[in-house]
């Protein structure tokens, strides 16, 4: 047999690939850290940031986020999944489906909801003025915090709703027969079989907050986390700090791969499979017990989806200028039409062109990973982790310090903003395929061997097959990322380069919110499209949304 | 020479383990051949080996005096079954049958007349334009069947095909599986390790163990005339006597003797059991106490203390009358034929 095949090629080109869009740049991040403004070797950089109590605030404000996120997902989580997988909830498919709303919205078209109806100026409380009643706006932490956990419960949500749908009935069952009041069972018995469930959930929501741009920015006002000193620092027009900007990368980088490593060791600990048999039923609750769960499964389904609704509303509210009116229009539709076409343009094209390559270059590797496992093909996929803990702003800073000038240039053009996408969506497709092509049996490619087919064509007309279905599902949900992307387009992006939650962000500064609002609906659009045909393609399967 | 012929073959995993340590056989035109042994054995690996999943460490395969070892999997033309079915789950009923017949460039006509006759021989004729994902383990494995010798291969490999079905659908499609192959003549190499599925299955049967040969023969042969103390144990149960003066005075009122032997043993269903006290023609009386009666309707199970050491009974068609009660006096009646000697190597020597 030849050692050099088809797959070595492979596993060369995959290197290579990791190489130039990933250690490089992450590397050179990593390395201009450790250099001052003239380039002189120093460690003044994590001196200043140990050093300087803004960047104290910062880290520790962070922290704050990350885990009041982390509270705030479990309580509305775990109070959705319980009430959802427990009781019975009347329209729970449509509760889901609000969820889902939730996780695929971009976060900063949240913060922007709540400013409408809470902010200096919000609908409701300027209502609220009216009667008397007079609340602060909810800008800084607090707002922040009410945005994270309404958009990242959905986390915890489907995570623990998964585990509590899966614990068998039975063992309630046998500690019932044990004399266990309903409480007991619930704390000893359910309670330590969905917690790994509830750490890994709260943990995504957490590694999402503290990786989160967009919110800190448009809520914060003054409240700064890592992610936001970094941009600051990375865009400030008079003395922009570049060696300061990747130090702060570096520490984003580093809080958030604990995290990652962290939320891994917790999901692989979700371990208990319940059988088939004996599934837990819904109870249906009377009186004010079912009201009460109703009202608060709606409550917390209607508030995660509330930017959308906002959004959608706003969008077809008649404006002047950048000022809403009475009455509605399609006036920031057409404003989108005229003006904007170019930026709904970029954002499909770069998107389209991202979960192309993603496609193809994820399902090779997968297949690679998956069926030649080698010493070398287990470094591969521990190297695909690296993707996982880069916080989007931390790949934006890294694309711009590695091909600004060198051996590839790539600043201002759409592929440094299609790559950037590119590799840190391209290690879920290769693990799901990886992951869809283990649970096929080696038999049934045997099976075709032995019938008269070359493994090559028993691949083919066999495998392929039975995961094509998957890999455009994945591709599907790579869409809906690729195209909700903010944190790494807006420091990559030029004028020609501008995509639609850039826009957006741009608009909302700009305090146009009408046009904000339409070009957010038609982005929730074409994700909902993309979710819809990924669940047609593998069936209703909101996990994989994770 | 035999049709196919497997000589020699060695299968090392790593350093250390052998998987196949030497191992010959030949099976003749038209054979059942089954290897049965205990998971680990080789067996699987031998038959994979056959297959071309696995090449061998070393070794030589011939079919139909050709080199075997030498033809890439898909070109060696052997139909194989699977343990996990391994249906195609895209594709229907009929095009999973019909599915070895495409590369063999069998026209379209001939491919649904011989597609038809096969499923209608395992049953499922009216199951051709279903998709199998829904469909039982017993259907399942009827298509992975069909589809397998449907392609007349030179070979059919079985790899524990009822292993994941249950009891009844197991002994109903192993008589269906034996009824077709005797039809079709095709030699069939088996794999399990249920040694009741090999006696009911084979021609002949190849016992494995540790990646060695213990013994090759009829059922009868390997059932009534073990070779090796492995043999014995594994296919079929066995009683061990204790030594000692009690066994010594057994052995010579039975006029038998082994000076080697390292072990006498015997199997229940050879023992008799008569009232405490009797005398029998040609048979030891071993006087005993019954210490547990297990009733299991075609058969009862009567474990006996005995100066020999604790002996179990197998009394066929028990009847009500038949129960012994615990702490009960009895005779165990050994006829002369029954015990047999082991050498200290676990070989037969005697008896």
């Amino acid at each position: 047999m030849p050692r050099f095949n088809f797959w070595t090629v492979v596993m060369i080109l995959t290197w290579v690939l990791l190489f130039v869009l990933l250690f490089i740049p992450v590397g050179s991040v990593l390395v201009s850290s450790f250099y001052d403004q003239e380039g002189n070797a120093t460690l003044a950089n994590y001196l200043k940031f140990l050093g300087e109590p803004r960047f104290h605030q910062a880290f520790v404000n962070t922290l704050v986020v990350g885990f009041g996120g982390l509270l705030g997902a479990l309580v509305l989580g775990s109070i959705m999944a319980f009430c959802v997988s427990r009781f019975v909830i009347r329209g729970g498919r449509f509760v889901s489906l609000l969820a889902i709303l939730a996780l695929v919205s971009p976060p900063f078209i949240g913060a922007y909801s709540w400013i409408v109806l809470f902010g200096a100026g919000g609908v409701v409380r300027g209502f609220l003025r009216d009667m008397g009643i007079n609340m602060p706006p909810i800008y800084g932490l607090g707002g922040i915090l009410m945005v994270f956990s309404l958009k990242f419960y959905p986390y915890v949500y489907l995570m623990v709703s998964g585990a509590l749908s899966n614990v068998n009935r039975s063992l309630e069952e046998a500690a019932e027969g044990l004399g266990l009041t309903p409480w007991q069972r619930t704390f000893k018995i359910s309670f330590p079989m969905v917690f790994p469930a509830l750490t890994a959930g709260g943990l995504l929501a957490l590694i999402h907050a503290i990786a989160d741009f967009g919110t800190p920015r448009l809520l914060g006002r003054g409240y700064n986390v890592l992610a936001t000193e970094a941009f600051t620092l990375y865009s400030a027009e008079v003395g922009s700090n570049m060696s300061m900007a990747t130090t702060i990368s570096v520490i984003l980088i580093l809080v958030s791969m604990f995290f990652v490593m962290l939320q891994r060791y917790m999901s692989r600990r979700n371990v208990y499979h319940g059988n088939m048999i004996n599934k837990p039923v819904r109870i249906q609750l009377k009186g004010w017990r079912n009201g009460l769960a109703h009202f608060a499964v709606y409550l917390i389904g209607l508030c995660g989806a509330m930017p959308v609704i906002i959004s959608v509303i706003y969008s077809f509210r008649k404006t002047s200028g950048p000022v809403f009116q009475d009455g509605f229009a399609l006036q920031s539709y057409e404003r989108i039409l005229f003006n904007l076409g170019d930026v709904v343009r970029n954002s499909l094209t770069f998107s389209v062109a991202a979960v192309v390559l993603i496609v193809m270059v994820g399902t090779v590797v997968g297949v690679l990973v998956a069926r030649r496992t080698n010493f070398n093909t287990a470094l591969l996929d521990g190297a695909f982790m690296v993707p996982y803990v880069m916080p989007g702003i931390v790949i934006g800073i890294a694309f711009i310090a590695a091909f600004n000038t060198g051996a590839i240039v790539l600043t201002g053009t759409a592929m440094i903003i299609i790559l950037s996408i590119f590799i840190r969506r391209l290690p879920y497709t290769v693990r799901t395929t990886a992951s869809s092509l283990r649970q096929i049996s080696p038999s049934m490619e045997e099976a075709a061997i032995s019938l008269g087919y070359s493994p090559f064509q028993a691949f083919l007309r066999i495998t392929v097959p039975l995961i094509v279905p998957g890999i455009i599902a994945g591709g599907m949900l790579s869409f809906v990322t690729a195209i909700n992307e903010l944190s790494s387009s807006l420091v990559l992006y030029v004028g020609s380069t501008m995509t639609m939650p850039v826009r957006i962000y741009l608009l909302i500064l700009d305090g146009d919110f009408g046009t904000a609002a339409a070009l957010s609906t038609i982005l929730l659009l074409l994700s909902g499209c993309a979710v819809y045909i990924a669940f047609r393609f593998m069936g209703r399967n909101e996990q994989a949304l994770l | 020479m035999s049709y196919l012929t497997v000589s020699n073959a060695t299968k090392q995993f790593g350093q250390s383990f052998m998987a196949l340590n030497g191992v010959s056989v030949s099976v003749e035109r038209g054979e059942f051949f089954t290897l049965l042994g205990p998971s680990g054995c080789g067996k699987t690996t031998l038959l994979r080996a056959i297959a071309g999943f696995n090449d061998l460490s070393s070794g030589e395969i011939t079919l139909d005096g050709s080199n075997l070892r030498a033809v890439p999997p898909h070109q060696r033309d052997i139909g194989m079954v699977f343990q996990d079915y391994a249906v195609f789950p895209h594709l229907s009923v009929f095009d999973n049958v019909a599915f070895g017949l495409k590369p063999r460039k069998v026209p379209a006509a001939e491919i649904k007349t011989r597609v038809t006759q096969a499923l209608d021989a395992v049953r499922l004729g009216a199951m051709a334009e279903r998709l199998p994902a829904a469909m039982s383990g017993g259907q399942q494995q009827r298509i992975g069947l069909a589809r397998a010798m449907v392609i007349n291969p030179r070979l059919l490999l079985m790899d524990e095909p009822l292993s994941n079905l249950d009891a009844k659908l197991r002994i109903e499609l192993r008589e269906e599986i034996r009824d077709i192959q005797k039809q079709v003549d095709i030699a069939t190499i088996y794999v399990t390790h249920d040694q009741e599925e090999a006696l009911a299955i084979s021609d002949r049967i190849c016992v494995m163990n540790a990646g060695r040969i213990e013994q090759v023969g009829t059922p009868q042969e390997i059932y009534g005339n073990p070779q090796t103390r492995f043999v014995a144990e594994f296919v079929g149960t066995l009683n061990t006597f204790k030594p000692g003066e009690a066994l010594d005075a057994m052995l010579g009122q039975l006029g038998l003797s082994a000076p080697d032997a390292a072990s006498w043993a015997v199997r229940p269903e050879r023992l008799g059991l008569a009232a405490a006290g009797s005398a029998a023609n040609g048979a030891a009386v071993l006087p005993g106490t019954v210490t547990k009666y297990t009733y299991l309707g075609r058969e009862a199970h009567v474990q006996v203390e005995t100066p020999v050491g604790p002996i179990v009974v197998q009394v066929a068609n028990p009847g009500m009358a038949a129960t012994r009660e615990a702490g009960e006096a009895v005779s165990v009646l050994v006829p002369h034929d029954a015990p047999m000697a082991f050498g200290t190597d676990n070989a037969r020597i005697g008896g």
